[in-house]
């Protein structure tokens, strides 16, 4: 009985770690026979750039899953990092405005951690509502900070070689921003599976108690994954705002729920303890190539909806099912 | 010899077999009506598994069971409550955020006329047992003995004939134990059987007319209490001389290593003693006597505000674990499923989780390292398992056990807390971990030790305390001084009234 | 009872009832300012707007406390109310409502398949449900409200039968009612509190645990596409803006008032209470004039504060010394 368990569920997450893969070169295939249109640079640059944004804020969450909590407030974040961070160029300057930027996203993570910790809160939903509140906390001083407006950085400020650098900047076939996600992608693997906070997250998302007990800085752990994704996610907007050069107060928005979407669809469990951040990006990609083929494919915006929603319910209900 | 009729339960040849383990193999006893049968048994000796096969948790393998007159053949918890058979567990079976009223009749609420039945008629039901707790109030507030109070009136409620109790007094303080004391007189007053499931052997004598030992999975006899003496009933239990369980304690008992001066809790009063090198130190008490919670105040793991520890002479402050460990203590916690393991884990990250910096270097992890620490212990301390890679999920109790321990060994403690260390496993790996617990003690360090098996705790340590409703109630060397005088102080001086109180049953 | 003892039984009452206590405090506020607040019409009209997200509340709730959850209700809410409004253009109103309930039913019954039969993980499967359902009707209504064409079906919501109130409201009471009854005086309902409170004593007392736990997602399902279709009512068309963020915000507004994510807790008086919270404190900020984008701040104020709260006394309660 035990053996068939173990041989089903082998089997199982071998298709499931492969159904992502395989889902996304189906969905490829597909449209390239359907659409040769998006082999063409353009497209392919395309997704390349909406890549950058979803994918560092991904990135982020997936470190939170990981830790055994969720964070609603990436949304709220990323609005108000493009936005303060767009309305600084001017007075400080490009670099330091992007400095600052990315560190108000590490502290709005932090500031995150710190109401969970003094809470006492210890399970998902409690961090879940809270970080729900504070969303729109953040996202209300986005609006508040550009009354409502959208920030055209060309109307602002003349200097914005950065940031169009990285907006859309390229290196050799590549974009500027997938440069930057790769080198995330590099440095956050290497902080998953080869230091020891990496593997403190992963104990503290398995069992708090026990790793507690056994001296586990569980408390630091919980800073360190929303310090992450608030950072991260400041990343993400950096990288949007950068490349459409507006920073729209509510660009945030739908985020939270893509990223969250993103990990688990790769194939991170929403329980805790396991994942990595390589899976996240292959979810990371379905969503984007979800997006990209089924517009080329001249699927409606809406039933593009419809479609995701269908894939991803399937999609956790194959992968996601508790043990019989 | 008594006639069929006389027998509310009659169990013949039931076995059961676990993956890996038989756990009852061809038991058959029977139960007369109107009579408190105990049952007796060490930890593994079946008493659990066969309750659960007769309550209807676990399929029985084969034999018959004959529950007033009738043939029971597959049963579940319901069934077998409304047929007249209840239990009452040591885990209690509650949902605590519901009030004591619904408890009692959980399942059963339409039928007994909604909210204002099901409170007047549980009403009536405590009434019945002198227990004046209101039906409304939240299980979650009540104390383990009222809570009892709620699953006997459960079982009242489903007028039962036989109430199987398991381990009923493990967490009761003395003028609870009389009151259940009490109770069980009443209920035999009204013709109901009763299973008493204990170790104390005290109350075995005190309330139950006639006894059966199992040892092994086995029934080993079942007698009347008048016909039987302790020792009998000892040696039946136990089937060998103790002598040869236990290793020899260890010899070199130096000077003081740890000092614990006044930790005061909500539940602990005043708690000081020391810890010498070379020792092992016994904490003896009840479930609930504030065992467990004092070596968690000391390592940390509580709140516990104006205690001090000093080692070797010099004061530590330990606020969490981390600062515990640092300054040498290690903790093997009584839970090893919630505490101790993580379970979707590899042995080898178990057995790292506790030495990452050892394994580490500039933070960066060496898997390297990471294999040796893992394969060390895997040899040293016999864990069976087929790859450090393995989840520990998967391996039996001892091993899990093991991984544990050898986690804190690599941590190198100089005073190591061992909370139920032996809890569920099999004689031959105890013994390991008995030698293992000897050779720390001779390494100049010193472990305390935490136990509900009284044989394991007096032939182990070197010095015991006795600990009861919060307070060191005595000191003893166990070379010294008998069982029972141990038991008598961790129960509190009232032993000998309740040992009184039950002469009238 | 002294001072001194009255205080302290006011203050546990008042970190048991944070959300009582909230509601009462911006009651007394609205006292000091000069504002129509406490008229008959505007009071009503406060109860008006929070009906859809009360009613939506209640099954919620249901579900919450037997230890699910369910994220799709906002999908199946703006579908429900499309449907209608649809399906109106060529049949009899009323059917076509019946049929909008039953989707909804149809909707639950899914989602507890895929919860309870399946065991998958509530919160992200019936999120995904809910982006499907929004998605759907985006496309169904090409993202533009579709206007209703029987003028009896905006009477539904907005007639005024009993006095001044509106239908929406007294709709909403009376679902108030019976669910209140079910989860309180009915053995579901108290199988629901059992399950979510511990699902293995449940199991070994005989309760159905498989059977109730769908059938909450069920009616979970049929309120949130009874909240749909009175919606649709009430703006007399079918609109998906409200798909999106409905479920999390009602689900928040759910614990704040007191219900507990974990199961087992709460009830539906809790529930109307939390939502309650948010729409004094709307209306209170309109009447202020105070500006959109400080309300948004206030409301995730509000809701860090009381769930922070929660968690605390929590802890303080597990830390004893």
């Amino acid at each position: 009985m035990r053996k068939k368990f173990e041989l089903r569920k082998t089997f199982g997450s071998f298709f499931t770690n492969y159904l992502v893969l395989v889902a996304i070169v189906l969905l490829v295939l597909v449209t390239m026979i359907v659409e040769p249109k998006f082999l063409s640079s353009g497209n392919l640059t395309n997704i390349m750039r909406q890549f950058g944004p979803l994918s560092m804020v991904a990135l982020g969450m997936t470190f939170v899953i990981i830790g055994g909590f969720i964070d609603l407030s990436v949304a709220g974040t990323f609005s108000l990092v493009a936005v303060v961070t767009v309305s600084l160029i001017d007075p400080i300057g490009q670099v330091p405005a992007l400095i600052a930027g990315l560190l108000l996203g590490a502290l709005c993570g932090f500031f995150n951690s710190v109401l969970i910790l003094t809470a006492g809160a210890l399970t998902q939903a409690e961090a879940l509502f809270i970080t729900f509140g504070m969303s729109l906390v953040y996202g209300a001083f986005a609006l508040i900070t550009t009354g409502g407006a959208v920030l055209n950085m060309r109307d602002i400020t003349s200097s914005i070689s950065v940031f169009e650098g990285i907006g859309q900047g390229t290196v050799g076939i590549f974009t500027v921003s997938f440069l930057i996600f790769l080198v995330c992608l590099i440095l956050l693997y290497f902080f998953q599976s080869k230091t020891v906070m990496g593997r403190a997250i992963n104990l503290t998302g398995g069992n708090k108690t026990a790793a507690r007990l056994a001296g586990i800085p569980v408390d630091v752990s919980i800073m360190v994954i929303y310090t992450l994704s608030g950072l991260m996610a400041a990343l993400g907007a950096v990288n949007q705002f950068a490349r459409v050069t507006t920073a729209a107060p509510v660009m945030g928005k739908g985020f939270e729920t893509n990223a969250i979407l993103a990990v688990v669809v790769g194939g991170t469990s929403l329980k805790g303890g396991k994942g990595s951040v390589l899976r996240t990006v292959l979810g990371t990609l379905l969503i984007i190539l979800m997006s990209n083929c089924l517009n080329l494919l001249g699927v409606t915006p809406y039933m593009q909806n419809v479609t995701k929603g269908g894939i991803l319910v399937l999609a956790i209900w194959l992968d996601n099912r508790k043990p019989l | 010899m008594s006639t069929i009729s006389d027998e509310i339960l009659s169990v013949k040849d039931i076995s059961k077999a676990f993956p890996g383990v038989k756990a009852l193999d061809n038991v058959s006893f029977s139960v007369r009506r109107g009579t408190v049968h105990g049952l007796v048994g060490e930890n593994g000796a079946g008493k659990s598994t066969l309750m659960k096969i007769l309550s209807g948790v676990y399929p029985k393998d084969s034999g018959t069971i004959i529950f007033d007159g009738k043939k029971i053949e597959s049963t579940t918890p319901i069934k077998s409550m409304n047929s007249g058979l209840a239990i009452i567990y040591q885990e209690l079976n509650l949902v605590n955020s519901l009030s004591v009223g619904e408890n009692v009749f959980l399942g059963r609420f339409s039928q007994m006329g909604g909210m204002r039945g099901i409170h007047s008629k549980a009403r009536v039901l405590l009434d019945s047992i002198d227990c004046r707790i209101d039906t409304h109030r939240l299980v979650d507030e009540l104390s383990v003995s009222e809570k009892q109070m709620v699953e006997i009136a459960k079982a009242l409620s489903f007028e039962s004939k036989l109430i199987i109790m398991d381990e009923p007094s493990s967490s009761l303080t003395c003028d609870e134990m009389k009151e259940l004391a009490k109770i069980i007189r009443q209920l035999k007053g009204q013709g109901i059987s009763i299973i008493y499931i204990s170790h104390k052997l005290d109350e075995i004598f005190d309330f139950c007319d006639i006894v059966t030992i199992m040892r092994d999975g086995q029934i080993i006899d079942t007698k009347a209490t008048a016909e039987l003496t302790r020792g009998e009933m000892i040696s039946d239990m136990v089937g060998r001389t103790i002598e040869n369980e236990y290793p020899e304690r260890p010899q070199n008992v130096g000077e003081t290593l740890m000092e614990v001066k006044s930790i005061n809790t909500r539940k602990l009063h005043n708690i000081s003693f020391e810890v010498r090198k070379g020792e092992i130190l016994g904490l003896v008490g009840l479930v609930g006597a504030g065992r467990t919670e004092i070596v968690r105040a000391i390592f940390g793991a509580d709140k516990a505000r104006g205690h001090e520890i000093k080692l070797d002479g010099k004061t530590v402050i330990i606020r969490k674990p981390i600062q515990a460990i640092n300054a040498g203590l290690g903790f093997v916690s009584e839970d090893r499923k919630l505490q101790g393991l993580v379970l979707p884990f590899s042995v080898e990250q178990n057995i790292s989780m506790g030495n990452l910096d050892k394994v580490a270097k500039h933070g960066v992890l060496r898997r390297a390292a990471e294999k040796e620490i893992a394969d060390k212990y895997v040899r040293a301390l016999n864990i069976k398992t087929p790859t450090i890679k393995t989840k520990v999920q998967s391996l039996s109790g001892g091993n899990q056990q093991k991984c544990i321990i050898g986690r804190w060994l690599e941590t190198g403690p100089r005073v190591f807390i061992m909370d139920e260390p032996t809890r569920g496993i099999d004689v031959g790996a105890k013994y390991e971990i008995y030698m293992l617990m000897k050779e720390i003690a001779e390494k100049e360090g010193a472990i305390i030790l935490i136990s509900s098996e009284l044989p394991e705790v007096l032939n182990m340590s070197n010095r015991v305390l006795t600990i009861f409703e919060g307070r060191i109630t005595g000191e003893f060397d166990p070379q010294m001084v008998s069982a029972d005088q141990v038991m008598e102080s961790a129960l509190g001086l009232c032993s000998l009234e309740v040992h009184e109180r039950a002469q009238e049953i | 009872m002294n001072v001194k003892s009255f205080g302290i039984t006011l203050g546990k009452f008042a970190s048991k009832q944070k959300a009582l206590v909230a509601i009462l405090a911006m009651l007394v506020m609205m006292l000091f300012f000069p504002t129509n607040f406490y008229t008959s019409y505007n009071l009503i009209d406060m109860l008006n707007s929070s009906s859809v997200l009360m009613i939506l509340a209640f099954g919620v709730t249901i579900t919450v406390i037997s230890g699910g959850c369910d994220l799709s209700i906002g999908g199946v809410m703006v579908m429900s109310g499309i449907i209608a409004i649809k399906l109106m253009e060529f049949m009899n109103m009323w059917i076509a409502i019946v049929i909008a309930v039953i989707f909804g039913a149809v909707i639950g019954f899914i989602n507890g398949f895929l919860v309870v039969h399946q065991k998958t993980e509530p919160f992200i499967i019936t999120l995904g449900m809910g982006m499907t359902l929004t998605g759907l009707a985006q496309h169904l209504t090409d993202a533009r409200p579709v206007t209703g064409s029987d003028p009896n079906f905006m009477m539904i919501s907005n007639g005024r039968i009993i006095l001044s109130f509106t239908n929406l409201v007294i709709i909403m009471l009376v679902v108030l009612l019976i669910t209140h009854v079910i989860m309180r005086y009915t053995q579901f309902g108290r199988s629901c509190y059992a399950i979510g409170g511990d699902y293995d004593v449940a199991r070994y007392s005989g309760i159905n645990v498989i059977l109730i736990k769908w059938g909450a997602f069920v009616i979970c399902g049929i309120t949130a596409a009874i909240a749909g279709v009175l919606l649709s009512s009430k703006l007399n068309s079918g609109s998906s803006i409200y798909g999106e963020t409905t479920a999390l915000v009602v689900n928040c507004a759910v614990v704040v008032g007191g219900v507990s994510f974990a199961g087992g807790v709460g009830g539906i008086f809790q529930a109307a209470l939390g939502l309650l919270v948010f729409g004094v404190l709307e209306n209170s900020m309109n009447m202020l004039g105070v500006d959109s984008y400080i309300q948004i701040l206030t409301k995730g104020i509000v809701i860090v504060a009381i769930i922070w709260l929660d968690s605390f006394s929590r802890k303080r309660k597990r830390e004893r010394v």
